[in-house]
């Protein structure tokens, strides 16, 4: 089946049967899944699948529908139903849709080779994923490992004459694992996502990661409440970025729910700090040549050396703020309507190696792992469960689990004093090592 | 309600390609099913409506079962879906969703294999069939039993099907909300208010035999209001939603769950820092139930006690709890969101106490655990829709009512934290170790509830909570919620006001 030609066919339907603008966004994908434990496979999940979402608009209303069966009836069906549903939305002079025709060159993101890869070799991947990881003798149990990979392509068209699409694919490679000691259980697991399948780490890096964080929390202690540094290690850097990014929404800004609102070209955060929301890294996880409604995506600072520059927009929420859009709109899917969201979110990296960070440290907590909704993006307020290892005099002194810290965003951002220079472009969401001078932590 | 600590870093980008193709509750059907469905509830008789042939059903389980496997199953379902927002008293935008597919999964020893089509015909039933039998390759063949139409009572009662209801009722209660949450103080700037229902039709044929259809109608209600005050701003979160028909807000004004949910933001914005430490508290009976959803429930989930791994692994028959704590998991409770007529494997609903008096009876099962850890199948073999392989879940968990008055339970308790409403949290299934964010909070002192405190994160292990509930009030109530594990579930979390001594509550400042 031709999906550009259905996607432009579609547009026309939908002007035929009385929308005055429309997008159609089409998907299809195929995935694999395999899950091995005990060195048995237990799971193995293959479908392929597709659909299409309709967003149209009628005299300034807005409505959306979705369906995953192609027969012509079907498809007719769901584009009447979404004409119809304009008749529930208020018209909104800002409702429109993108017409700029450009794509950014981002480069391959699709790669050929994962679906040559046999089932076979990819079945024995995970299988010494997980056999390396049980290799040390403090790991007692394997909780499974994956192979799993994804291909799917992206088809949008719109009545301002857009038609676009690319191609993209992605594999996984994890183990999760649990080390024993007496009544003690704590679990580790590491888990490499890359576009293309040469890529992927090496099978021992993941499971030495794994393994290690399951035995190195082993013998925990608490320590007393109290006021200390905290390291963030780069694995809990979602629990500030994730905050600040839903701070930076233009919809949340507009509606005055954000503790961002009223910062614009103002320091939020130490001067060390530039955040950068960048969609063209090449074979990153979050490139793409355009979002989720055909804007081109670009690499934008949002934070630049402490100070706020930018909130992120899609086409309607720009009009709204009488800008431009950002390029950020962002879809979960083809059943969904674009919002707002990141590529690759992340904070630039800094000059001071990691374990610089550790002994300039005298008394204070490195972070391993953080549980909660981290930053609160309404209000600002931190609170979270954490979990790591306590320093003291420059050096790790022992593992640290079921404490809390929290603090208020902004004496966590301006209280950042070091950065470290280990920055992972690999993920999509992600910072290098940071230190805030001191937060309130909750212990015994 | 993440639940998955090992999806909890970054997420790897196949599984969100997989997430949003998968999520799709999509779209298909012809105009007959969709007129069908609309006029929903009907009368069982889904499997007529989608012209599936029990012939098809037995061809598909036996082309699943050719290579070996003792078990197969393969699941229709077809969902109409309507979700309109509404946002600074405007109606933004208004989602129409059909989808229609199956899943077809073949079980040999501890291995399944799974695969799933969009398009129900006979070429991709049997393709699907094919994939999902790869596992069995080589193991001993089993001959399925040809599938008999059964009828199950059901425990969702519609009075006013959605498919009668005008979109006009619907913008309606929307726009009652939006205006009862305005109207209840000048503070607060903005409401959000999202309407959601859905009709999920399902089929379930197995190699036992079976053969069941039903429709559930489900209704999901959520308001979000901003407080705006001197300097600062709470976002507040009430939520309703059963298995029923547009007769829930009769039952159920949608003014009272706006005002509700008015009412927390401007209570919070008032809020102080909160003090940081281990502390008492004491949990106002409904939605906290989440917390025993999340620091009990999942850790009771069999798929990780037949790996072995999970907290309470071997502990059944043993005092896992203080003898005040009872947790019950109930899918059969009249037309509450983690009702179901039976679960998506066909395993019938009911009552199972999990832990009586402290002690630990049951592990909640899907068939694959049970048949691995030797019990019965207890109705929680769960799945959100026919992209996702059944995999136990809760329904409707809660601790059953004790004895106590809940306002000697306050009185009794001299400093502490009282946990009126919770956001949410998650748990590892293997070490326990949970964490919750409070939605509204106030000081305990000399057993009164004085100050809000600022939304605090409350950590813990599961086996020491259920150690230290020490009063259990008369007045069981429950709220609504999502729950997700790798796959999304509609499931009710309840309790009555409980105590619970010495829990670390992560505050800003340190205590007086």
């Amino acid at each position: 089946m031709d999906y550009k030609v259905l996607a432009e066919r579609l547009v026309k339907k939908c002007l035929d049967k009385g929308a005055d603008a429309a997008e159609v966004f089409i998907q299809t994908g195929r995935n694999l899944s395999i899950e091995v434990r005990n060195g048995e496979v237990e799971t193995v999940e293959e479908a392929a699948s597709h659909g299409a979402g309709f967003r149209v608009f009628q005299n300034g209303r807005l409505a959306f529908s979705h369906c995953n069966d192609f027969s012509e009836s079907s498809l007719e069906n769901a584009v009447k139903s979404a004409v119809r549903f304009t008749g529930n939305t208020t018209p909104d002079e800002n409702n429109k849709l993108p017409d700029n025709k450009e794509i950014t060159e981002v480069g391959p993101l699709f790669d050929p080779e994962i679906n040559r890869v046999s089932l076979d070799r990819k079945i024995t991947m995970a299988k010494e994923v997980e056999n390396a990881a049980m290799r040390d003798q403090r790991i007692t149990k394997s909780a499974g490992a994956v192979f799993s990979e994804g291909e799917g392509e992206i088809f949008l068209a719109n009545s301002n004459g857009l038609s676009k699409s690319y191609k993209e694919s992605a594999c996984t490679l994890g183990v999760s694992v649990v080390a024993e000691k007496g009544e003690q259980k704590s679990s580790g697991g590491e888990y490499c996502s890359r576009r293309f399948f040469s890529d992927l780490k090496a099978i021992k890096e993941i499971a030495g990661k794994a393994a290690k964080d399951a035995y190195d929390m082993l013998d925990s202690q608490m320590v007393k409440t109290q006021k200390a540094a905290v390291i963030f290690d780069p694995d809990t850097a979602r629990s500030i970025l994730g905050g600040i990014l839903a701070a930076v929404n233009g919809e949340c800004v507009l509606q005055g729910a954000s503790f961002l609102a009223q910062k614009m070209n103002k320091k939020i955060i130490a001067d060390k700090i530039t955040i950068i929301d960048d969609g063209t890294i090449p074979k990153g996880l979050g490139t793409a040549p355009f979002d989720g409604e055909g804007v081109p995506t670009q690499k934008r600072i949002i934070v630049d050396k402490g100070v706020l520059k930018e909130f992120m927009y899609n086409t309607i929420v720009a009009s709204r703020a009488g800008v431009k859009s950002t390029g950020n709109a962002s879809r979960r899917g083809f059943r969904s309507l674009p919002g707002i969201g990141a590529h690759s979110f992340y904070i630039a990296a800094g000059e001071t190696p990691p374990e610089e960070i550790i002994k300039a440290t005298h008394n204070g907590l490195l972070l391993k792992g953080v549980t909660g909704y981290g930053i609160n993006p309404v209000n600002g307020n931190f609170s979270g469960g954490v979990s790591g290892f306590w320093i003291e005099n420059g050096k790790v002194v022992f593992p640290v689990k079921g404490l809390t810290i929290a603090g208020t965003a902004e004496e966590m951002l301006i209280g950042i004093d070091m950065l470290g220079n280990d920055l992972d472009l690999n993920r999509s969401f992600t910072a290098p090592t940071i230190r805030i001078k001191e937060m309130q932590i909750g212990g015994e | 309600m993440n639940v998955k600590k090992y999806f909890g870093e970054d997420i790897p980008r196949r599984k969100f390609m997989q997430m949003s193709l998968k999520g799709g509750v999509a779209m298909a059907a012809t105009p007959s099913l969709m007129m069908h469905l609309l006029s929903c509830k009907g009368k069982e008789k889904l499997g007529a409506a989608l012209n599936l042939d029990p012939a098809l059903m037995n061809k598909t389980i036996r082309k699943a079962m050719e290579k070996g496997g003792e078990f197969a199953d393969v699941y229709f379902e077809n969902r109409i879906s309507r979700n309109i927002l509404m946002e600074e008293s405007k109606f933004k935008s208004a989602v129409f969703g059909i989808s229609q597919g199956a899943g077809v999964r073949v079980i040999s020893g501890d291995k399944t294999g799974f695969a799933y089509t969009d398009e129900i015909s006979e070429e991709k039933l049997l393709k699907a069939a094919e994939v999902a039998s790869y596992i069995a390759k080589g193991s001993k063949a089993i001959q399925p039993i040809d599938v008999k139409s059964e009828s199950r009572p059901s425990f969702i009662s519609v009075q006013v099907p959605l498919g009668e209801v005008a979109d006009k009722k619907r913008l309606d209660v929307m726009q009652r909300a939006n205006q009862a949450a305005l109207d209840y103080d000048p503070r607060i700037k903005m409401a959000s208010i999202s309407y959601y229902d859905e009709v999920r039709g399902r089929t379930i044929a197995n190699s036992e035999g079976l053969l069941l259809s039903d429709e559930l109608p489900l209704m999901f209600f959520i308001v979000n209001t901003l407080g705006v005050g001197k300097n600062t701003r709470h976002m507040g979160r009430e939520r309703l939603s059963k298995h029923m028909g547009f007769e829930m807000f009769a039952k159920y004004p949608p003014e009272d769950v706006a005002r509700t949910c008015a009412r927390e933001s401007i209570a919070m914005l008032e809020a102080e820092d909160c003090p940081a430490g281990k502390m008492d508290i004491v949990m106002q009976n409904g939605w906290g139930g989440v917390l025993v959803h999340e620091a009990v429930g999942h850790p009771l989930e069999a798929d990780n006690i037949a790996k072995e791994v999970g907290v309470f692994t071997g502990k059944l028959g043993q005092k896992v709890a203080s003898e005040v704590f009872t947790m019950v998991d109930d899918g059969s409770l009249k037309n509450m969101r983690g009702t179901i007529d039976f679960d998506d494997e066909g395993t019938q609903m009911k009552r199972n106490v999990l832990i009586k008096e402290g002690v630990l009876q049951k592990y909640m099962t899907d068939i694959l655990s049970a048949k691995q850890i030797d019990m019965e199948r207890t109705g929680n073999g769960r799945r959100e829709s026919f992209r996702y392989i059944p995999i136990p879940r809760m329904t409707n968990t809660f601790i059953e009512k004790g004895k106590d008055n809940p306002k000697d339970i306050l009185a009794s308790t001299k400093k502490g934290i009282y946990v009126q409403s919770l956001s949410g949290g998650s748990v590892n299934p293997t070490t326990g170790v949970f964490n919750f964010t409070c939605r509204e909070a106030y000081l305990i002192e000399n057993g009164k509830k004085t100050a809000p405190v600022k939304g605090a994160t409350l950590i813990g292990n599961c086996l020491d909570i259920i150690s230290n509930v020490d009063a259990v009030g008369d007045d069981l109530a429950f709220g609504p919620g999502i729950c997700g594990k790798g796959q999304a579930a509609e499931v009710s979390a309840g309790q009555p006001t409980v105590r619970i001594r010495g829990i670390n509550v992560g505050g800003s400042r340190a205590r007086s």
